[in-house]
């Protein structure tokens, strides 16, 4: 039977060439840009090289300090010394990977200006990332306790700087008028991943905004890992224990909040507006479902507009088979298995189409670093898109056309 | 004529409404697009009003050991001096973090009459500051050192959008304009206007501008700022970059970043164009393939109504009135659905919705409006032509 359908399916593709072009041309285009959009979505988001661990870590970015009376607030990354005094303090965390924010400075090669951005780093870091090494190893407990001027750099700050030479582990490098003598060498990371991103790695003790610094706010992160993914609830509860003690350090403020949260939450908490109430998570998620919704609203009227005159000009072939005792529910269910064919051979396009337009993305280096793919994830949602489209815009003309008096669909000949 | 057409619609309601619907939401479409094409090119067309050519900021962590008033002046007195006796550095200023360009902001509220709580961008800067930029000064003068705020108004200049926003046709030198303040203990602070400068449009090509207001840094935030601003002679090449660098890293002692405004600029332009690029390539795609649509229900239609068009064909209607009479049709649905879609369009200029110009809005309805039209149109002419081909005898020997 479903072979049946097939073949008339294929038929009837073949036989309005303009219209199979204009619904394919629909599908697969829609298609292209949802797999595009969601592999950039995905690779910000999944836990890619060298946040391999993102599944079992929390990670705190963010402090706020508000006046609950005017609703006003400070707000911004951590001190060393808040991490030191109250992160450090967790039990349950397997290891606590403390970071600054990359810092932009320079450096001038054969006159030439570098920008580097440098980060400092505990050194737990380098268990929590999954750092490729290309040479050398990070720098040791010891050499940060002795404050020692090391420093692991990105793949691509070594090509900048010191050109094609195949080894440059303990060799010198120049960066904000410091000397740091390198340790390793590890494979870049794009830019999009804000808190592994740096060109330069140094131990926190180097900085030279000095770390001991009293205060609460500053610009470090902190990157929690759990030693299995149900340990997380744990640890939140533990952090959370610990910031209800923490007072503000202005009198203007009344309260404190931070929270240890899962990556793409603690970034969409931050865009929430009030931190307390919300995790900004579920206004991102509606806003983009509502975005692609209306974005798909279009091509599927087109679609559905396409199908109609499809399905009219049938008239004569559906009477027939319904004045030989063919139900309602047969024809329908006909229709929509017709549409599903074309929406198939409509992914198949999208799908080889999205595959071009990615490597091309790839190789432009739109992003340094960042290789998008079409990952099982991403391949399975546009599949559900897919089916999704192929089913709207199939159940109404089929619907119209199930309503057809025999008498008046045989007279539309 | 038109009544006529409306029947012929009319009585095919139902085929009709998904076309209708389409074209709808087509126009909202290309509604959200030209807004925000025509707002782009309206801010595109504002002068920069000031000079950013060898002009380069210089962005440091302010040193965490200078914490009393007078130890950052001092630190800075001296910084000034070394930076200006180089002869490659024509002048330089100390601002806050709001440099032009930048991602940074420092916005207050001020009150003014029954202007309240109007938000502006305040920015911190040294009285060599205007001459760094190169600006005009429209009314009144530029601040001085001598106004370093001794008294209980501080002195400010505003721009030119404040100025208008605030007082309108009215002089703005000598006006005291307040503001809410948190802190208890600046509660009192009131700002007097000396001054009214040119509009920067610091944020980017492509940014509206904002109000602004220029204050001088006075003692207390001394040891809050980190970036200084400073003009280059032309032609200085990158070894004095080199240079400079070094002496301020040993002077400061903290990180240390130069960046030329020329370059920042074209960086915020990237950031503000690429998401623009993005959307004009989906609305592109989303416009082809309702232009294809339209096409091919359109030309199905007139393929199913052969033998109407062969009947008036008989009865002596020439070809270009059948073709007119098709392509008429369409435009009638056209109309219905912008129609529907400019009752929801007015209402963005109405409501004051995204704080827009209600200019902005009324172009982009017209272009809009204009493009749908122009779509159907071309949509409608191929399949009309068609139509206005058949021959009586043929369409009606078939029927």
């Amino acid at each position: 039977m479903l072979k049946n359908y097939f073949k008339i399916a294929i038929a009837v593709l073949k036989r309005r060439k303009f219209f199979t072009f204009i619904s394919l041309f629909g599908i697969s285009f829609t298609l292209t840009i949802l797999i595009v959009a969601t592999a950039f979505v995905d690779n910000v988001t999944s836990a890619n090289y060298p946040e391999l661990n993102r599944d079992r870590s929390l990670y705190i970015n963010f402090l706020q300090q508000r006046n609950s009376k005017y609703g006003y607030t400070q707000n911004g990354p951590a001190s060393y010394y808040y991490m030191d005094q109250y992160v450090n303090k967790l039990k349950t965390p397997e290891s606590i990977g403390i970071s600054s924010l990359f810092v932009p400075v320079n450096t001038y090669v054969n006159n030439k200006k570098l920008v580097v951005n440098i980060k400092y780093t505990n050194e737990a870091y380098w268990h929590v990332m999954q750092y490729q090494y290309i040479e050398g190893k990070p720098y040791t407990q010891q050499q940060i306790d002795n404050a020692e001027r090391v420093a692991v750099i990105s793949d691509d700050l070594k090509k900048d700087y010191f050109g094609d030479i195949p080894n440059v582990v303990g060799k010198y490098i120049e960066a904000d008028n410091v000397q740091y003598r390198i340790t390793g060498v590890v494979k870049s990371v794009p830019v999009t991943m804000a808190i592994s991103y740096a060109d330069l790695y140094a131990p926190y003790t180097v900085s030279k905004t000095d770390y001991r610094t009293k205060g609460l706010s500053g610009n470090y992160s902190a990157i929690l890992l759990a030693r299995s993914k149900a340990e997380l609830p744990k640890i939140k509860e533990e952090y959370a224990g610990i910031v209800a003690k923490i007072k503000p350090e202005q009198k203007d403020f009344d309260q404190f909040i931070s929270y240890a949260d899962s990556y793409v939450t603690s970034f969409t908490r931050q865009m929430a507006g009030d931190p307390t109430n919300s995790s900004g998570l579920n206004i991102l998620i509606t806003a983009a479902s509502a975005f692609i919704l209306f974005f798909m609203l279009l091509p599927t009227l087109n679609l559905i507009n396409i199908n109609i005159s499809r399905i009219m000009e049938r008239s004569s072939e559906i009477g027939v088979r319904k004045a030989f005792g063919a139900s309602s529910k047969t024809l329908v269910w006909q229709f929509i298995v017709e549409n599903i064919i074309l929406t198939f051979f409509g992914a198949v396009i999208g799908i080889v189409l999205s595959f071009i337009i990615l490597q091309v993305i790839n190789n432009s280096e739109l992003i340094t670093n960042m290789h998008l793919s079409i990952n099982l994830t991403v391949l399975l949602y546009s599949l559900i898109a897919c089916l999704f489209f192929g089913l709207l815009s199939g159940v109404y003309p089929a619907w119209r056309m199930s309503r057809l008096e025999v008498v008046t669909a045989l007279k539309a000949q | 004529m038109i009544k006529h057409l409306f029947k012929l619609i009319w009585n095919k309601k139902k085929q009709n409404f998904l076309l209708i619907t389409e074209m709808f939401v087509s126009f909202i479409v290309m509604f959200a697009v030209f807004t925000l094409i025509v707002y782009y090119y309206n801010n595109y067309k504002q002068p920069m009003g000031f000079d950013y050519d060898n002009v380069w900021v210089a962005n440091y962590t302010p040193p965490p050991n200078i914490q009393s008033n007078d130890s950052a002046q001092l630190f800075h007195d001296v910084l000034e001096k070394m930076v200006k006796s180089m002869p490659e550095v024509v002048d330089m200023s100390f601002m806050s973090n709001n440099v032009p360009f930048s991602m940074s902001t420092s916005n207050t509220e001020i009150s003014y009459g029954d202007h309240r709580n109007v938000r502006t961008n305040i920015y911190t800067a040294e009285d060599s500051y205007k001459d760094v930029l190169n600006f005009k000064i429209l009314e009144g003068r530029w601040f001085t050192n001598a106004d370093i705020v001794k008294g209980r108004d501080i002195p400010i200049v505003i721009n030119k959008k404040l100025k208008e926003e605030l007082f309108g046709n009215e002089t703005a030198t000598g006006k005291i304009i307040g503001e809410n303040m948190i802190d208890k203990s600046q509660q009192s602070a009131r700002y007097r206007v000396i001054g009214v400068a040119d509009n920067l449009k610091d944020k980017g090509s492509y940014q509206a501008i904002e109000n602004g207001m220029y204050r001088n840094i006075d003692t207390g935030a001394m040891h809050w700022v980190g970036n200084i601003v400073l003009k280059v002679k032309p032609n200085v090449d990158a070894a004095f970059e080199g240079k400079l660098f070094k002496t301020l890293s040993n002077a400061i002692g903290t990180s240390i970043e130069i960046e030329h405004f020329d370059k920042k600029l074209v960086t915020k332009n990237r950031i503000m164009l690429v998401p623009m690029i993005i959307l004009l390539i989906v609305a592109g795609f989303l416009i082809i393939n309702v232009s294809l649509g339209l096409f091919g229900v359109l030309w199905y239609n007139i393929n199913k109504r052969k033998s109407e068009i062969g009947l008036r064909r008989a009865v002596g209607a020439s070809g270009s009135s059948v073709s007119n009479q098709l392509v008429g049709e369409a435009l009638v649905l056209a109309t219905i659905s912008l129609i529907l879609g400019l009752f929801f369009a007015v209402q963005f200029p109405l409501l004051n919705v995204f704080d827009l110009a209600s200019n902005i809005y009324l172009w982009a309805i017209a272009f809009s409006v204009l493009f749908i039209y122009v779509l159907v149109i071309i949509c409608a002419l191929y399949p009309g032509k068609q139509a206005a081909a058949i021959y009586p005898a043929v369409a009606l020997h078939e029927e």
